[in-house]
């Protein structure tokens, strides 16, 4: 690993619209970085693990800052909304509170308001904490380049540690999340040392939505975080429990075979054996969760000061 | 005593009352100058190459095509200096400037730059060519003792850099007699002290041969020396002027670092100021961690619990400089000393070369590790011996008036009355071993010297010089690290002077102008420079005083100086404003009112070696208590309450001595449950604050649930009875966190971080015994 430097140098491009990051990113490709928040970016190239030639910044273009709800019901967030946005937003609290909570635990209230969904998903990171309840969404992104546009699910979306299906000349310029038809709830719960401001050593998300019986589980989706290179789906967790009651019993069974299916590695942060534990914890408490907001309530929206609440705060208490 | 009953009976008028700080405004407005914030026409910027390999022997350095780069004005090496070594024991002094013939950590400063700008620094540092021959490194302590392991200096067989051994009673007759004996080994980890502010200095070596270094230093005394030291030049032509300080807790902020020698010597290169500011990174990364340690303690008890005999072998990782370390291995020695009576202790701790950045003071210099491993083995003890936790440490306790068995002669320890405060107010008897599974409660108890004995320079000398305006500039040498110097120093002379803290001045350090002292460190600044400040003061009244009496027509010593005026006790219609006296004294009458000060606490000097002897004029007793919350499926902890007795004497201001305690325990609780400095052969994987990872204020529990209590003895010994306040609250915290996750899990981690996995681990192999 490189020492912190002072940044290298680099030209910065400001482009004003969608057409014209593209134009840049096809004149220098493999020259140029997009910049979104920075905050993952800047880092790198302090550190020279990138040493782009061009910045072209996404700041400028305003067309890529917007969270809004589709005719159809469904919702779409541009891929500049920052995580502060998403947090407050009321339409995502509202639809889906888990996704709001993931936004408001990114980091420092500094990082909040810098940080966007867009830079989190193209990271390629498998420690960020976005991708995995966007997975449970079933959430798909738009990528952008002169050749054209393609809608990508964003599972499939992640091919390896650091690498996305982002090809160089594009850009992501949305994620979508289609309307859910039927009762559902979800919940995505991050481990990590500290009570906030901390990398996450392991995270589950999952989503239920409920059959028209009002009693068992119509569809489960269960998505792990710094569980393998990739943000990852684990499929043979959510069928053992598509069709059936999301009983401790079954919870229990599902954080197993998810545990089974995760294949995290033992870094200076953390062991893969305690990461593995955790899953087992996490799925658990996630599905748990999810259930209870799918089973009892219709989903409520979240607590309004969701940032930095204090950890005995019986307002967390639901993470148990 | 309450603290309201000694005010009143003391009929103090400044002291003893919450006091803001003095530069709050300043440094919250951002007015206040850090060494970073000055400029100086001309001013370069420095940056130092560093040691790329944990070990190697430096061939060849090119710095011709550095040289050449446009913006580059001056690039040294090991040859611009004298190659004098510098340091603060004589037989262990092993720094130089910048690297000669080998590196010995990944690191380590081998070159430095002064250029125009960062950038231009910056990259010349890529340009230069050090050819270097990798050798053999070490890492870890006990590898390093091996007869077959690299050696890093010739002067240390078996990477010994130094040793502090002694012998008090007849420890092995102790154990002997002993119904119970217990041995566990407890490890700790590298710590760093987390400042705010990362080193930072401007360098100026004039034609004339005035050398000037302006930096953010905690003992500007010491940097004077260790630069006239490593320079090779006289004390006389160096002058440091001390700049706000971002926070310190000791390290390279009370030392010469190569920073300060590079920024002086390029500026003699280029004519021109150099400034040098570390990044994060690099404050990470080089030295002045608190010492990991592994220490086997052996103890041996009567049966109900009295302490017989204590046994305590450390080996310490002490990287690759010897820094202050022969200090540093010395002092857990007050562990084995306070806070219990034990007849019988022997200690043998030796600080082990390692090609690691190396060890240093860090706050409360090492009792933080001795207290983990003395706290949660006497909670084993009581366990296995079926005894009250708390009852065996009230057998066990000092109190004012011991002597320990190396010497240490305690004028008051109210380690029983806090002991007996903070088992109250936490509700222990009704929470321990009541609690439902998954919430422990612990204790911890422990004692902190006031300013150490130790060094060859421990006196602290004060001058005081009063305004024609009535206002009092305070000059000592003990520098405003954050702690809250500039204050109660303030208040003490404010108290004496009748006068208001904001009359007062507090000068920054400025080696051609206040007075010497060694500085802050060792929580010696209330005790020892409060006695020279308060002398000091006292001194200028007399002056006063005389000029009064005659005016007042009244004995001297019925003279009140209160409120900014000077009365007659019996009649005080009968009196004078205090400014007009001054004006009188000093511009009529022509006598300049200046006080001064000193105060030291004896001659006898203690071998650091494992010598006998009183080591600090005082000694502080804390007793902390807290309570945890531990999620049993992921083994995270979460603060619920903290319970927090310390004996300062008597709190000169109750809000710093507040801010000092909970300061204290939030680095102590750092360092029990998550920082830890990672080195995977040598390289250090966590250089930054994202993941060195400190506590942050949702680590802590609510307000409502941290108690402070001051306990007040009046030590004879300090100003107004004050003992230290800013180390020892944070000693027992890392025990009592241990022994609360104890109680709440029955899991005992002997080493640190307490992390959650350990915890989880201890969970299920506990589960597992389970039949
Ligand atoms: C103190 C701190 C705490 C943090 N805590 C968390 C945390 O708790 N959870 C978490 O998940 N992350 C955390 N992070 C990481 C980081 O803030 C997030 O991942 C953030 O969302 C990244 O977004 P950004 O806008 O800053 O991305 P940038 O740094 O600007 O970009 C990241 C990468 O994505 C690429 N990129 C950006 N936008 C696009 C786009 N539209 N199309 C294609 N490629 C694009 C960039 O080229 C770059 O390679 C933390 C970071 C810090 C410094």
């Amino acid at each position: 690993m490189n020492y912190l430097r002072e940044l290298p140098k680099f030209e910065y491009l400001a482009p004003q619209s969608i057409p014209e990051v593209c134009e840049m990113l096809a004149a220098h490709e493999g020259e140029a970085k997009l910049m979104a928040g920075g905050t993952d970016l800047i880092i790198m190239m302090r550190r020279r693990e990138v040493v782009p030639h061009y910045l072209i910044g996404l700041k400028s273009v305003p067309e890529l800052n917007f969270i809004r709800e589709e005719k159809d019901g469904g919702l779409t967030i541009g891929a500049m909304a920052t995580s502060w946005e998403i947090q407050s937003s009321s339409l995502v609290r509202q639809r889906y509170d888990f996704l709001a909570k993931t936004a408001a635990d990114i980091g420092s209230i500094e990082n909040l308001h810098v940080s966007t969904i867009g830079g989190n998903l193209c990271d390629g990171f498998p420690c960020v904490d976005f991708p995995a309840p966007l997975l449970t969404l079933d959430a798909k992104v738009k990528l952008v380049s002169q050749r054209g546009e393609r809608i990508v699910p964003l599972d499939g979306f992640y091919l390896g540690y650091q690498k996305t299906a982002v090809e160089p000349d594009e850009l992501l310029t949305e994620i979508q999340i289609l309307p859910h038809n039927h009762r559902y709830g979800g919940a995505y719960i991050k481990f990590h040392d500290r009570h906030a401001i901390d990398i996450t050593t392991t995270g589950a998300g999952a989503f239920i939505t409920l059959d028209s019986d009002g009693q068992t589980a119509r569809d489960v989706k269960i998505a792990l975080t710094t569980s393998a290179p990739v943000p990852l789906r684990v499929k043979g967790a959510e069928a053992a429990l598509c069709g059936r009651k999301v009983t401790e019993e079954a919870t229990e069974e599902a954080g197993r075979i998810a545990s089974e299916e995760a294949s995290p590695r033992t870094s200076w942060r953390s062991t893969a054996e305690f990461r593995t534990k955790l899953v087992q914890v996490l799925v658990r408490r996630a599905l748990r969760q999810a259930w209870r907001k799918v089973t009892t309530s219709s989903s409520s929206g979240a607590a309004p000061d969701l940032w930095l609440m204090h950890p005995l705060d019986p307002r967390i208490g639901e993470n148990r | 005593m309450t603290l309201e009953e000694v005010i009143e009976r003391e009929g103090y008028s400044v002291i003893g009352r919450p006091t803001p700080k003095k530069d709050g405004w300043i440094k919250a407005t951002g007015e206040a100058k850090f060494a970073d914030d000055l400029y100086f026409p001309g001013m370069l910027h420095g940056k130092l190459l560093r040691s790329p390999l944990p070990h190697a022997r430096i061939l060849h350095i090119d710095t011709s095509r550095a040289e050449k780069l446009p913006g580059v004005r001056g690039v040294v090496t090991a040859k611009d200096f004298p190659g004098i070594l510098y340091g603060d024991f004589a037989h262990t002094r092993d720094y130089l400037p910048l690297a000669q013939d080998r590196v010995r950590y990944i690191g380590e400063e081998v070159a430095a730059v002064a250029a125009t700008d960062m950038d231009t620094a910056e990259e010349a540092l890529d340009l230069i060519c050090v050819e270097y021959e990798p050798l053999p490194a070490v890492f870890s302590p006990e590898e390093a003792m091996q007869p077959e392991a690299p050696q890093l200096y010739d002067r240390a067989p078996n990477n010994i850099a130094s040793k502090s051994e002694f012998h008090y009673g007849d420890v092995e007759k102790g154990l002997a007699e002993s119904d119970y004996v217990r041995e566990d080994t407890f490890e700790t980890q590298s710590m760093k002290q987390g400042m705010l502010e990362p080193h930072a200095c401007v360098g100026l070596w004039e034609g004339s041969g005035k050398i000037t270094l302006w930096s953010c230093k905690s003992s500007p005394y010491v940097v004077w020396r260790h630069l006239a030291m490593g320079l090779g030049v006289d004390p006389g032509n160096i002058r440091v002027i001390q700049t706000y300080i971002g926070g310190s807790f000791s390290g390279g902020k009370q030392e010469g670092m190569p920073m300060d020698f590079c920024a002086v010597i390029l500026s003699k290169k280029t004519g021109r100021p150099v400034k040098f500011v570390h990044t994060m990174d690099e404050v990470l990364v080089i030295g002045h961690m608190r010492h990991s340690m592994k220490i086997r303690l052996k103890t041996g008890v009567k049966r109900d619990g009295t302490l017989v005999a204590q046994h305590c072998r450390i080996i310490a990782n002490g990287g690759a400089h010897a820094s202050i370390g022969q200090l540093s291995i010395f002092l857990p020695g007050l562990g084995l000393n306070l806070p219990y009576r034990v007849p019988n202790v022997q200690m043998e701790s030796y600080r082990i070369y390692t090609n690691t950045g190396f060890a240093g003071a860090l706050r409360s210099h090492t009792q933080p590790q001795i207290c983990f491993a003395r706290e949660s083995q006497i909670e084993m003890i009581a366990k296995e011996l079926d005894l009250d936790p708390v009852e065996m440490r009230r057998k066990n306790a000092r109190a004012g008036g011991d002597v320990t068995p190396s010497g240490f002669k305690l004028g008051t320890f109210g380690f029983l009355d806090g002991l007996d405060r903070v088992i109250e107010a936490s509700g222990w008897r009704e929470k321990y071993g009541k609690l439902p599974r998954g919430r422990g409660i612990g204790m911890a108890g422990s004692g902190m010297i006031s300013g150490a004995r130790l060094m060859s320079h421990s006196a602290s000398s004060a001058q005081i010089k009063i305004r024609e305006d009535g206002t009092v500039a305070l000059m000592t040498g003990s520098a405003d690290i954050g702690q809250g110097a500039d204050t109660v120093l303030s208040m003490i002379a404010a108290e004496v002077l009748g006068v208001r803290v904001d009359d007062v001045t507090y000068a920054m350090i400025d080696s051609d102008v206040t007075p010497l002292d060694p500085g802050a460190f060792s929580s010696r600044v209330t005790l020892w420079t409060g006695n020279a400040v308060k002398q000091a003061a006292e001194d200028a009244r007399k002056q006063l005083e005389e000029v009064a009496a005659q005016k007042l027509k009244a004995d001297p010593k019925h003279l009140v100086f209160r409120d900014r005026r000077v009365y007659v006790r019996h009649d005080p219609q009968r009196g004078m404003d205090f400014a007009s006296l001054v004006r009188s004294t000093q511009n009529r009458l022509g006598h300049p009112v200046m006080g001064q000060g000193s105060y030291t606490s004896g001659d006898e000097p203690i071998a650091v070696q494992g010598g006998y002897g009183n080591a600090s004029p005082a000694y502080s007793a804390s007793v902390v208590v807290v309570e945890v919350e531990v999620d049993e499926e992921t083994g995270h902890v979460t603060l619920a309450g903290i319970w927090n007795a310390s004996d300062c004497g008597f709190p000169l201001n109750p809000m710093a001595v507040a801010g000092q305690s909970m300061g204290a325990f939030t680095m102590s609780m750092g360092q029990a449950l998550y920082e830890n400095l990672i080195r995977i052969e040598g390289q250090v994987m966590n250089p930054s604050f994202r993941d060195y990872k400190m506590p942050l204020i949702v680590d802590l529990p609510k307000v409502e649930n941290v108690h402070l209590f001051d306990i007040i003895t009046n030590d004879p010994n300090g100003p107004f009875g004050a003992k230290e306040a800013g180390q020892g609250p944070g000693d027992g915290v890392i025990a009592a966190l241990a022994n609360a996750i104890y109680n709440a899990t029955g899991v005992r981690v002997k080493s640190l971080p307490i992390s959650p996995s350990k915890i989880l681990s201890g969970l299920e192999e506990s589960r597992s015994n389970k039949p």
